[in-house]
């Protein structure tokens, strides 16, 4: 009976998580009427008609929309895993002075709200001549605190200080030592910060709202807003939003279950503290 | 120590390709080669079509449209844009953002290229581009005349009236409600604030006014505070809903007939058409209430120019397109049966496009003559420097009277205070 | 084996990309929103036409506007409300299920794991629509009251949504926080006969204190941040006004009434409010989250 209880608490709470997802499954099925007209739990009929609306619309910029976020998340997210990784091996294995400042100052990047850094962002990358480019939305996501963090912590714990001793005797450059040393033995811990960045780059609606003109450079989150908030003579396009974050979720959802042995590189942590 | 150097070079030369894929979004590639490009920044229903009527016409000049951004907020993005540099070549400007834009030099004037457009438009749509000097700041689109919509079914089911003064229209409600308490005549919304200008103005408030250097703010004035106090009464009774409009519970209560009437502008069939399309041929639409019977006054809700950038590469053929787009025949046709919208140029306004009414409302054969009388009957008044400050505490302060259940010219007054006080603060002269 | 000055300057080397990206993005920023916070625009006669705009310096004047409202006050005590129910909230049920996950005899473990996690890949905007509607009560099966979205319950449904989205993850630190105990550390703990609830309690939790602090510190920061939840229910209710949060006030003032002064000054009295919490609750409990990690 007592073993019951945690799967039972469980269960509740994956059920908590699970509503609105359901909500969403169910609502995409629904046309514009069905959606303010029948009962919440009742699928409807149109999910083939909302999808094939969506694809059109605006002659198939949604596709357009997930082609870009999958650029910003993807490219954004590994080069901030690489950057995270460079930065938290040095950190985590040089003693230099400053080193305790540097790094609390790279998280406190975390304490400014992105709502106040916008503005201005924009204004300096665009006397750059960068505003309203690809590279507008992915510098700012390159800096990853977090990840910084990650890195530093798994650095320290998976690359043994006598294994890169033992490179430097032999010879081998710093550069060297750690794209073929520590770089191997870091991969586990830099996966996760890409998908950690990979998530927060793709879930982002501030950033690429401010640095971006050009609808077609929008991601999925900002182009599904647009299409909500259409003014008054042209209502949200309820369908077509709630369609559309079902598409948009999907992915995120493929690459959690694909990916989802990286969450635990406690693992390898594990074996090397043990 | 040149292995150690590799990460800076690599992100150096990173950033270089990146900035080479700065993409074009301005239109500086024009010259002697190619295209004209220009960037239009709007969020009028459908307006690619008409656009692509032009691009496929004038292949000289190609325009490009994102909708990115819509009211209020475009407001800002094209001043943020402009401030970097970067604004686009056209943007819709609703009229009553048009001061604000103005006032941070944002819009180019037009007054070299727009001599013809003049007599296209009626003078008091024109006056709301040229705020009243010699410049023309942005050429007229749509206009958004305010009348009354209902659903003839219901009304005949619960025996209603149509009203035709204010005071009648509060007796239906009240009528209503004594009849069912699960419907309402109307909903009052704490997050429109352009419909509750367009109701000040028909009561012929005027919220802003210009003596010499000097502004005046008159939210205040005793016109707008009656128009409140109406409201307000009655929500407070119960009789009129307090819901936003816009929302999802709206739309269902649209669908559904929850609410009976709605108290709306022109372009009101194709909002009813999205969001309670099973309500088809059920509604008709009348002249707005009145304050005293036999009156014949409206007020505008809404309603678009298109300006050009101030700092526009390519002015001229951006202004070009400004008026094709608002007075061509071709354009404004399309403007009506796939924008869904009013256009403003006279000629268009007794056009073909505008000969059958709304699909929505296809009963109703007289739709557009009527709604011409009606939309010339409209009246306007100033716009400030500072509108998106109103409405936005128009947003806070009705919200927060109906939350208090306190009376609504309580709510008018933080207004007016806020208005004022805002421009005080950023140093215009100001009375009121 | 000493280190020649070549040796030296690698550490600087390898931190020059991200220190100089930080610069870029982070750094100057702050430095420009400085910059703003102390300027004021002045307009000159009707404010039409070119040049009727000025930038001017103003001192402090924009911090003292911007402290003297009380709006932002009011709205400074509502998120610390926020947080001191949505951080225990959030930390409490994310180790309960992460507890519960890793009992030995876990079924559905997989689907349970991935079903709570699955809110994280929610956009913040996209998750604040779907709950809005199901808060809408002409529109949701849930059994919610009328006003869910009224004066007294607006800050429960902010907070659930913050609270759904944000729980997984955390959820999923700590379990793998709890993964890397090395199984033997209970062992001995299982042969003398105590219960599983005991060993979760008495020895795991207190294992992972470090995973809890930085998870702590998060999700501190974030519901100190939140602005998103609220500004995208605003226009469903009549009890959310502009400046609810502080951040929403900033918001409010740089995107739609266009003062850039104004938010840039409420940004900068917010982030170094931030800081000087997370400050504070790092020294408070920085000893036993960093014990043993050479920092």
């Amino acid at each position: 009976m007592t073993t019951r209880l945690p799967v039972l608490v469980l269960f509740i709470g994956a059920a908590y998580c699970l509503l609105p997802v359901a909500w969403v499954v169910i609502a995409a099925t629904k046309s514009s009427s069905e959606l303010f007209g029948t009962s919440t739990f009742v699928p409807g009929t149109a999910l083939l008609s909302n999808i094939v609306e969506l694809a059109g619309y605006r002659d198939g910029l949604f596709w357009r929309w997930a082609g870009n976020t999958a650029i910003y998340a993807g490219a954004g997210a590994a080069a901030s895993a690489a950057l995270s990784g460079l930065t938290g091996y040095a950190l985590a294995k040089f003693r230099f002075p400053g080193r305790t400042a540097i790094f609390y100052v790279l998280l406190a990047g975390v304490l400014v709200p992105g709502v106040v850094l916008a503005v201005p962002q924009y204004l300096l990358l665009a006397r750059i001549g960068l505003a309203d480019s690809y590279a507008a939305v992915l510098l700012p996501s390159v800096v990853s605190p977090f990840g910084v963090y990650l890195a530093r912590i798994y650095a320290a714990a998976a690359v043994p200080d006598p294994v890169l001793e033992v490179a430097r005797t032999d010879g081998a450059g710093e550069w060297r030592i750690f794209a073929a040393v520590a770089l191997p033995m870091m991969v586990p811990g830099l996966v996760t910060v890409f998908l950690f960045q990979f998530v927060a780059i793709w879930n982002n609606f501030l950033l690429p709202y401010i640095m971006l003109g050009d609808d077609r450079k929008f991601p999925l989150t900002v182009g599904l807003v647009t299409m909500l908030k259409q003014g008054n003579a042209q209502p949200a396009l309820y369908n077509l939003v709630i369609t559309g974050a079902l598409l948009s979720v999907l992915p995120l959802i493929a690459l959690f279950l694909s990916l989802q042995r990286y969450w635990r590189i406690d693992l390898m942590a594990g074996a090397v503290k043990g | 120590m040149r292995g150690a150097l590799r990460p800076i070079l690599a992100l150096a030369a990173g950033a270089s390709l990146l900035a080479g894929c700065t993409t074009d979004s301005g239109g500086d590639e024009g010259g002697s080669a190619g295209p004209v490009e220009l960037s239009f920044w709007t969020w009028a229903t459908n307006i690619e079509q008409v656009v692509d009527k032009w691009n496929s016409s004038h292949p000289d000049v190609r325009v490009t449209v994102s909708r990115q951004s819509q009211g209020d907020e475009l407001v800002t993005k094209v001043l943020t844009a402009a401030k970097g540099g970067n604004a686009p070549d056209l943007f819709q400007a609703e009229y009553q953002a048009l001061p604000t834009f103005v006032s941070n030099d944002a819009v180019a004037d037009l007054s070299d290229f727009a001599g013809g457009a003049k007599e296209k438009f009626a003078d008091g749509v024109w006056a709301q581009v040229t705020l009243g000097t010699d410049a023309v700041y942005a050429i007229p689109q749509d206009s958004g005349p305010m009348m009354l919509y209902y659903r003839t079914d219901l009304f005949q089911q619960f025996g209603l009236t149509v009203p035709k003064t204010w005071d009648e229209f509060a007796a239906t409600a009240r009528a209503l409600r004594a009849k069912t308490t699960s419907n309402f005549l109307t909903t009052f919304s704490s997050n429109d604030p352009g419909w509750f200008a367009g109701l000040a103005q028909q009561a012929g408030g005027r919220w802003w006014g210009v003596a010499g250097e000097t502004w005046t703010v008159g939210i205040n004035d005793a016109a707008t505070r009656r128009v409140a106090d109406f409201w307000g009464g009655l929500v407070a009774e119960g009789v009129v809903d307090d819901q936003p409009m816009y929302t999802p519970e709206w739309n269902k209560s649209l669908g559904d007939g929850t609410l009976l009437a709605w108290p709306s502008a022109i372009w009101a069939p194709g909002v009813l058409e999205s969001v309670a399309a099973q309500t088809k041929g059920k509604w008709a639409m009348v002249p707005m209430p009145q304050w005293s019977a036999g009156e014949n006054r409206t007020g505008n809700w809404g309603g678009s120019s298109t300006a050009v950038s101030a700092n526009s590469r390519n002015a001229k053929a951006a202004a070009e397109f400004a008026i094709w787009l608002n007075t061509d025949p071709v354009a404004t046709e399309a403007l009506v049966t796939a924008g869904a919208l009013y256009p403003a140029a006279r000629d268009a306004q007794s056009g073909p496009a505008l000969a059958k009414p709304p699909a929505f409302m296809a009963e109703q054969t007289d739709f557009y003559p009527q709604a011409k009388q009606i939309a010339d009957t409209a009246v306007g008044w100033t716009w400030g420097p500072n509108v998106n400050v109103a409405y936005q505490a128009y947003k806070d302060t009705f919200g927060k009277a109906i939350t208090d259940r306190a009376p609504f010219s309580d709510a008018v007054a933080v207004m007016h205070r806020t208005t004022l006080e805002d421009m005080r603060k950023n140093g215009f002269k100001v009375e009121g | 084996m000493s280190r020649g000055p070549r040796q030296r300057a690698v550490p600087y080397a390898f931190l020059a990309p991200a220190i100089i990206l930080f610069t870029l993005v982070v750094l100057l920023p702050i430095g420009y929103t400085v910059y703003l916070s102390l300027h004021r625009t002045r307009v000159t006669g009707l404010g039409l036409g070119r040049g009727a705009r000025t930038e001017v310096f103003a001192g402090l004047a924009t911090y003292r506007d911007a402290l003297a409202s009380p709006e932002f006050w009011r709205g400074a005590l509502r998120v610390l409300g926020y947080g001191a129910i949505l951080v225990p909230t959030m930390l409490g049920l994310a180790l309960l299920f992460a507890l519960l996950l890793d009992l030995p005899k876990s079924r559905f473990a997989r689907f349970n794991r991935i079903a709570i996690f699955l809110p994280y890949a929610v956009p913040g905007v996209v998750a604040s629509v779907l709950w809005g509607f199901l808060y809408l009560p002409a529109l949701t099966p849930l059994p919610v009251p009328a006003d869910m979205l009224g004066p007294g319950l607006l800050l429960f449904a902010v907070l659930n949504i913050g609270l759904w989205g944000g729980v997984g993850f955390n959820m999923v630190v700590i379990l793998t926080a709890l993964r890397a105990i090395p199984a033997e550390v209970y062992e001995s703990a299982r042969l003398d006969g105590c219960s599983e609830r005991q060993i979760a309690l008495r020895i795991k939790t207190p294992l992972i204190t470090p995973a809890l602090v930085m998870a702590g510190v998060f999700t501190v920061i974030a519901t100190l941040q939140v602005y998103t939840e609220p500004t995208t229910l605003a226009p469903l209710t009549n009890s959310l006004p502009s400046t609810w949060t502080p951040l929403m006030k900033v918001y409010t003032d740089a995107f739609v009434r266009g003062d850039i002064h104004s938010a840039a000054a409420a940004s900068i009295v917010i982030a170094v409010v931030t800081l000087a919490l997370s400050v504070l609750f790092l020294r408070l409990v920085a000893g036993r989250a960093f014990a043993g990690e050479d920092l």
